[in-house]
């Protein structure tokens, strides 16, 4: 089960999305962060989830793929929507019973940070992860805090850390279900039980998978060693990144695109 | 002495992984100690020895990946204590590991190609150029934007050659880099990087358990206890009778034919050893000297089997994987009789590891069934409420289990099973004890951390994880796998010591001759089907073999030809016994041609 996670995995393709610069990536995330947490208006809602789509298109997501990235977040948004339904108790009552109340305006809210909590994660998917590989990612983000340098912030090193732990991700969720299976079929049971003793459960899961990411850790860095890795100092890039005037454009389309949904969501306000 | 540019020259190199303060009491244990050893440009050098020898640190001497405690490292003429020298030396010398993927460091399979040239500081033309001559080189050019994740086991091994070669390196070491591969991807791999060694002129190091591949180089350094024990040519090496002080064996053909040279009462010598032909030449002389005493051969008496019962049936049984169009496993009918020890054989991917993770309801049937009939009634996998009476029944032993491991002491991790199974408390000493003697751990052993046990020694203490709860079948995926020879034998000893007890075992291999000599009957598992079931004598009869497309035995192959040979000696002799241990095999061999006339009449 943990084997088909695909928060952080890279999706191979060629598309626009694909080709554009990282950095301009990198930062229209950040835009868009700050959009998508601005606004409460259906309408500039409905406007962010038009370039959405948009983007969706341009990264070439499949909506199979989507719906893979999407769906692990699907309880929380319930849980976050179910909270906020039960909290919030202004306006206008539809429903009550006993010390549980629903009105208007916590359904409106709660459906509202649902949407922005699904937003955020498929902003997150298509600026990012899948349509950049970690290694381009690293790259962006050395680039993008290069001036850090100067007050000895090590972020070559922090950014190649960074793309690391993305590539072992599918990894160390191979292992883990290899764990989990070997222990199920030793009775461990992962499923029933009381809370603490799920808990319980999952530590005898940690233990072997943290001895285990020592032991690939070590072995990693001397095979990187062995590849006669060095730190940032020197080294050259096979693809490295060049901002074209396509990118500038996109960059700008983009960054006017969230400019418009803030603008629509305050003159509505 | 002037510096020889046409050598490595490891000379009088001891080296001591650091220890921690609280065992520092006594010296370290010197991974190396004080060993010499001369590797001339070009040539195709094995380094063998047992699990713990020091040979895998001795390529990181090479690679100074480590640096000597003491002695001098040489590399072409290259002192390796000068700075200057260091990056210089460590881009000319490649490493390839045995886990594929702990050294891979892109997602992207060119992006990893890249990541060695990279820190070199190639610029970027010929960067392009190297990844791309690299990747075309190991044939995964056609790949090169996919995600490294995404590959086979075998074509992780050749990307990371593609990583090795991209740098241009005068030196290849390979670690293992075999170890974890199916034997066609493991041909596959040694064929490529023979051809990069004449293409490329590169002086290639492999460290292996594999005696047969090491039969391929020109010299083989035997290390032990951190010290050369032998170097020589193969021929050389193989004659001596020491190898199994080192944890090592010979390659099968020649247990085979200085078995035929005992029985026969000659000796073999290391010209006879340089190919298969004059070692067949070599033995057929000698099966027709006059025997100077008829060697007293006794024969186990082949009883006719009788048909036990069932004690596992699958029936039916398919299976798909979310995101997948194509059946992992698709309408296997198989039934396993009691005290039966069943091969499990097929390539990487071919759907045993699905097929067995049914076999105690880890994975439930979705198209089919699988019945374990005990002897307090049938359980079927389908059922959700007999699952944790299958898992004591059935126990499952995965491929390395000892990464598992995670308790404070073996005996708590043997433990761990009888906890969760609801077995009387009062019972669990006796029950822990009885699957540690089994596995051959000791008490000390018991109360020791599972992480400071050795390798082999971690693999028994999980295996005891499973035996603990008695199951009357067994299932292991791989129980030997990298583990050295001694290791290997130690491991089937084990096992055959619990189907001698009456345990049904249920053997996962890719190792053709292993499942030969150890199992019962085979079942051949080829893209998610069962391509046949049978005996290793029914199925490997050239005539089935051939049929079935599969690759018999290394002892068998060696053993026809022989017989091949024979045939133009003595026509009409008929070989009626055949057997898979090397040992057997020449008996038979010698017994029949004694029996055919042999020299005597001749």
């Amino acid at each position: 089960m943990f084997s088909k996670i695909s928060l952080g995995r890279y999706y191979p393709a060629h598309s626009f999305l694909h080709d554009t610069d990282p950095r301009v990536k990198t930062v229209l995330y950040a835009v868009y962060l700050i959009a998508i947490f601005m606004i409460k208006e259906p309408v500039a809602i409905g406007v962010l989830a038009g370039i959405i789509l948009l983007q969706l298109i341009m990264g070439k997501i499949t909506p199979s793929i989507l719906w893979s990235t999407v769906k692990p977040i699907i309880p929380l948004a319930l849980f976050v929507f179910v909270i906020n339904v039960l909290t919030i108790r202004d306006g206008d009552v539809l429903f009550s019973w006993k010390i549980i109340t629903v009105t208007s305006y916590g359904l409106a809210r709660a459906a509202i940070m649902a949407v922005r909590l699904i937003f955020l994660i498929i902003s997150t998917s298509i600026l990012l992860t899948l349509t950049t590989t970690p290694l381009k990612m690293s790259d962006a983000l050395e680039k993008l805090f290069a001036p850090l340098k100067i007050i000895k912030v090590p972020v070559h090193e922090m950014a190649m850390m960074m793309s690391i732990a993305l590539r072992f991700i599918p990894t160390l969720a191979t292992e883990t279900d290899k764990i989990m299976k070997a222990q199920q079929s030793r009775g461990a049971d992962y499923d029933t039980g009381s809370f603490i003793n799920k808990v319980k459960g999952y530590i005898t899961v940690l233990i072997p998978l943290f001895v285990s990411s020592f032991r690939r850790a070590d072995e990693l860095a001397v095979a990187m060693d062995a590849r006669c890795y060095k730190g940032g100092e020197g080294r050259t890039k096979l693809n490295p990144l060049k901002m074209t005037v396509r990118d500038v454009l996109a960059g700008i389309m983009f960054t006017l695109l969230a400019a418009l949904v803030v603008t629509i969501e305050f003159s509505l306000r | 002495m002037p510096e020889d540019p046409d050598r490595i020259v490891i000379s009088d190199v001891s080296f001591s992984y650091d220890i921690s303060e609280e065992t520092s009491g006594k010296a370290p244990r010197r991974a190396l100690d004080g060993i010499s050893v001369t590797i001339e440009k070009g040539s195709y050098t094995a380094i063998l020895g047992s699990n713990g020898s020091g040979k895998s640190t001795l390529a990181k001497i090479i690679d100074i990946l480590e640096v000597p405690d003491e002695g001098r490292v040489v590399i072409f003429g290259k002192d390796a204590s000068e700075d200057d020298l260091f990056w210089d030396i460590r881009s000319g010398c490649c490493c390839v590991f045995q886990n594929p993927d702990n050294q891979i460091v892109g997602t992207i399979v060119e992006e990893d190609v890249a990541f060695g040239p990279e820190n070199l500081g190639i610029p970027n033309p010929e960067l392009r150029e190297r990844v791309d001559q690299a990747l075309k080189d190991v044939g995964l050019y056609e790949l090169r934007h996919r995600e490294t994740t995404a590959l086979s086991g075998g074509q992780k091994q050749k990307l990371a050659i593609a990583g090795a070669l991209a740098m241009r390196p005068d030196i290849l070491i390979l670690d293992e880099a075999t170890a974890m591969l199916d034997p066609s991807s493991r041909d596959d791999f040694l064929e490529l990087v023979e051809k990069m060694r004449m293409e490329k002129g590169l002086t290639l190091i492999t460290i292996t358990h594999d005696m047969t591949e090491a039969l391929r180089c020109d010299k083989l350094v035997i290390v032990n206890k951190g010290k050369v024990a032998m170097e020589g040519t193969p021929e050389e090496i193989f004659m001596s009778e020491d190898l199994w002080k080192y944890g090592l064996k010979r390659p099968v053909k020649f247990n085979f034919a200085f078995e035929i040279a005992k029985l026969t009462g000659n000796t073999l010598c290391e010209a006879d050893l340089k190919s298969d032909e004059t070692l067949i030449n070599a033995l057929i002389k000698m099966l027709q000297m006059p025997l100077t005493q008829v060697p007293s051969i006794t024969w186990e008496e082949e009883k006719p089997k009788e048909e036990k019962e069932i004690i596992m049936s699958v029936k039916g049984l398919s299976y798909t994987y979310d995101g997948s169009d194509v059946k992992a496993i698709n309408n296997i009918n198989l039934d396993i009789r009691k005290g039966e020890v069943l091969g499990i054989v097929g390539e990487s991917g071919c759907g045993k590891t699905t097929l067995i993770s049914h076999m105690n309801a880890i994975f439930r049937p979705a198209e089919g069934d699988i019945i374990i009939h005990t002897k307090d009634g049938d359980l079927a996998c389908s059922n959700k409420k007999d699952t944790m009476k299958i898992r004591q029944n059935v126990g499952l032993v995965f491929q390395y289990p000892e990464y598992q491991l995670f308790e404070e002491t073996v005996y708590k991790d043997i433990g761990y099973g009888l906890k969760k199974m609801d077995i009387a408390k009062e019972d669990h000493d006796k029950l822990i004890r009885q699957a540690a003697e089994k596995v051959g751990l000791t008490d000390r052993e018991l109360d020791a951390s599972p992480f400071e046990l050795s390798g082999g020694q971690k693999r028994r203490a999980a295996m005891a994880g499973v035996l603990v709860m008695n199951p009357g079948i067994l299932v292991l995926d791989e129980p030997a796998s990298g583990l050295d020879p001694r290791g290997r034998h130690e491991m089937f000893s084990i096992i055959k010591g619990l189907r001698d007890s009456g345990t049904t075992i249920i053997l996962v291999s890719h190792n053709m001759d292993e499942a030969a000599v150890n199992c019962d009957r085979i079942c051949i598992i080829d893209k998610g089907k069962i391509k046949a079931v049978g005996t290793p004598k029914e199925l490997f009869l050239r005539k089935r073999s051939e049929e079935l497309k599969i690759q018999r035995p290394r002892i068998t192959r060696f053993s026809s030809a022989l017989k091949t040979e024979l045939k133009k000696y003595y026509p009409g002799i008929e070989f009626k016994r055949r057997y898979f241990d090397p040992a057997k095999e020449a008996a038979a061999i010698v017994d029949t041609v004694i029996k055919a006339g042999g020299a005597d009449v001749q």
